[in-house]
């Protein structure tokens, strides 16, 4: 297996990827180290060696708009369960009063879909007119077709698409890379989120599932698509081991870190420390992907 | 370079302090683990990864030392200092055996009030009623603090603790072992680094093993870090006596030096880098204490082949912001989607078996216990007839004396 690995990684330095029977190899295999450092060769290939990071101001349009967090952000994202049509264009539209030039996301398609409120595409092109700019979840372990579901959105006109898993899959990861694969080959899709967003407190995947799972999605996925860890879920330890693993951007850091004595603005010192530990550099982006004008912390 | 010292590792050499700083520098993290883990597999060829069920005692959080990276100790005379009492401690064992536990790591502050004679009959009072019971207990600074207060050498010192019941002695207080660095954290005072040393030399040549530590991500540089593990691997070269090496970093929430944790990649480098120079150690543990359950397991693939103490109980730390726990179940998860099998092992890392929750019904544990309950201020009956030493408490006996 160590001749595979060096055979693989040559290929992924110059630019190459690997089958989809390599991919498996590579995922049955127990060398985390191998896949990690094969993983972290392909993303400095095709991503080189910067790590964005966004900043994400949570919002519950029923609870009044926190200001600062809106201005600080490079994503106002609205919380909650889709509530249908009707309710999400009101939603919106108290947002964008805030959030003017800030881009808003919402929901997960997964809802959206299962609210049966109409062709999907006809649904989206609706929210999109209401202020929608990101759907904030396409989680391709609840969609009936991922690939279609990547369809409508970009028919729909959304430009930032933002792939995502909902529950850990268990062991093999074939099915989820292919569903990841079959929904970036539909679209101009801009970031996978491989690891689970929702996370269960009894049974929490582990660091060898995580950092595994971040490798093989780099590994699956085009050149243009950024692999993502989400701050806030996954914690500092790990989202940073998973820069090393592959994972080029930082979801989901709190525009305001409201810390009990009152917010502080170390956390963004945090976030960029622990890119750099990890010997990458760090920059700021919006939602939409553009990086921040400002890299003042 | 990096290739040339990675061929001398993978060919069975020794680094020296400028090589293995230049690995810490600059190889990549993949390549160090990849080292580590080879070194690893060389000591422990079977895939096996250790643990240990035992509790994490503070029998004291009172302490006279002030360590400015500690958030766990109060001062003398403080309203929420305490001691435990001796049956506190028995009912501490008493959970401890009912989860599988064999052992207690007992440590605590640097009490005034607490003389030699109140460990020796605490630990004789512990082994008259539990005798296979093992106790893994007081670090070097508290072995030095018990000597200067009884003014007795620190050899008399562990010779008698010894008679009294004393198994092994744990690592704690060695932070980073240059005074440099001591002097900073304010504590060369409760033990030099050559000190730290002394007392783990004079332990080892009275028979008993220990652990060995560090601390770091305080004001410490790489090379004091590399100081740190080549004094500890020349001690070890003369007396064999350590165990096991466990490094963790500084936790700085609620300390006096405050300041930003190390990362998690460090962690992993500073593991690997130490199996690399630690080649005399065979074991090194996993600190899922300090940085979480998912590095911790990560930890297997960059040196470590133990997941430490299923704990239960652990203060020191979780006043210090972290607050992570892992019971036996979880551990063992763990251990085996890394791809080892995991062993319950004893202080000298003699395996003792399975996992106890193979063998039987064990409650699932998802919060780590604390010394006390929270507004307990209950003082111990027992302390009344040892002497005390501090102002304040000599004070507190005069008031609550009857007139």
């Amino acid at each position: 297996m160590a001749a595979q690995w060096e055979t693989w990684t040559a290929r992924v330095a110059a630019g190459g990827t690997l089958t989809n029977e390599e991919l498996q190899l590579a995922a049955a295999s127990p060398e985390i180290l191998a896949l990690g450092m094969l993983a972290d060769t392909a993303r400095r290939a095709q991503r080189g060696r910067v790590v964005t990071y966004l900043r994400v101001a949570s919002v519950d349009p029923d609870q009044g708009i926190d200001a600062a967090a809106v201005a600080a952000a490079g994503e106002v994202r609205v919380t909650g369960a889709y509530p249908g049509r009707e309710a999400a264009e009101a939603q919106l539209a108290r947002v964008r009063r805030e959030a003017v030039g800030r881009m808003v996301t919402a929901w997960s398609l997964a809802d959206i879909e299962a609210a049966g409120e109409g062709a999907l595409p006809g649904v989206l092109a609706r929210l999109r007119a209401a202020g929608l700019d990101g759907v904030a979840e396409v989680p391709v372990d609840r969609l009936k077709s991922p690939g279609a579901a990547v369809a409508a959105l970009v028919e729909a006109g959304f430009l930032a698409i933002r792939v995502t898993v909902e529950k850990a899959g268990g062991e093999s990861r074939l099915p989820l890379l292919e569903a990841l694969q079959a929904a970036a080959a539909a679209g101009p899709v801009t970031a996978v989120h491989p690891l689970p967003l929702v996370l269960n407190p009894f049974r929490p995947t582990t660091g060898y599932e995580d950092v595994r799972t971040i490798a093989l999605a780099r590994l699956a996925m085009p050149a243009s698509v950024a692999v993502q860890v989400d701050w806030p879920r996954y914690g500092p330890k790990l989202a940073q081991v998973a820069l090393t693993f592959g994972a080029d951007d930082i979801y989901g850091v709190p525009a305001v870190d409201a810390a009990p004595d009152g917010p502080r603005r170390g956390l963004l010192l945090e976030v960029r420390r622990n890119i750099e530990a990890a010997g990458f550099e760090a920059v700021e982006r919006d939602g939409s992907f553009a990086r921040s004008a400002s890299q003042a912390v | 370079m990096i290739d040339a010292l990675a061929g001398k590792v993978l060919a069975g050499g020794r680094l020296n302090a400028d090589e293995a700083l230049l690995l810490y520098r600059e190889a990549p993290l993949h390549l160090l683990g990849q080292l580590a883990h080879t070194v690893r597999q060389r000591r422990h060829p079977e895939p096996i990864v250790t643990y240990i069920i035992d509790r994490n005692v503070n029998y004291t959080n009172v302490c006279v030392a002030k360590c400015n990276f500690c958030a766990f100790y109060r001062e003398v005379g403080a309203a929420d200092g305490y001691v435990l009492g001796f049956e506190e401690i028995f009912r501490k064992i008493d959970e401890t055996l009912a989860v599988g536990g064999e052992q207690l790591l007992l440590q605590g502050g640097h009490n005034p009030d607490l003389p030699l004679a109140w460990y020796e009959d605490l630990f004789r009072a512990v082994k008259a009623r539990y005798p296979s019971f093992k106790l893994h207990a007081l670090s070097p600074p508290e072995v030095l603090h018990i000597s200067r207060l009884s003014k007795l050498p620190v050899p008399v010192v562990i010779e008698r603790l010894i008679a009294a019941g004393l198994d092994s002695i744990p690592g704690g207080g060695a932070e980073i072992l240059v005074d440099r660095v001591r002097e900073h954290l304010h504590c060369h005072t409760k033990a030099t680094a050559d000190e730290w040393i002394g007392v783990m030399r004079d332990a080892h040549l009275a028979g008993l093993r220990t652990t060995a530590t560090m601390m770091y991500g305080t004001v410490d540089t790489l090379e004091d870090r590399i100081t740190h593990m080549m004094r500890l691997r020349d001690l070890q070269d003369e007396t064999g006596g350590f165990t096991a090496f466990i490094t963790w970093s500084f936790q700085p929430e609620h300390t006096e030096r405050g300041g930003m944790e190390a990362t998690g990649v460090e962690y992993l480098r500073t593991l690997a880098v130490a199996r690399l120079v630690l080649d005399n150690f065979d074991n090194l543990q996993a600190s899922w204490v300090t940085q979480g359950g998912k590095v911790g397991q990560l930890s297997l693939a960059f040196g470590a082949n133990d997941m430490g103490s299923v704990m239960i109980e652990e203060n020191v730390v979780r006043a210090a912001g972290a607050s992570y726990c892992m019971d036996e179940l979880e551990i063992v998860l763990n251990v085996e989607g890394a791809g080892f099998v995991p062993k319950r092992r004893n202080m000298h890392y003699e395996v003792l078996g399975d996992p106890i929750v193979r063998e039987r019904d064990v409650p699932r544990m998802l919060t780590l216990a604390t010394a006390r309950a929270e507004g307990d201020d209950s003082r111990p009956e027992e302390l009344s007839q040892y002497e005390a030493r501090s102002r304040q408490e000599k004070e507190r006996r005069a008031a609550s004396r009857p007139s």
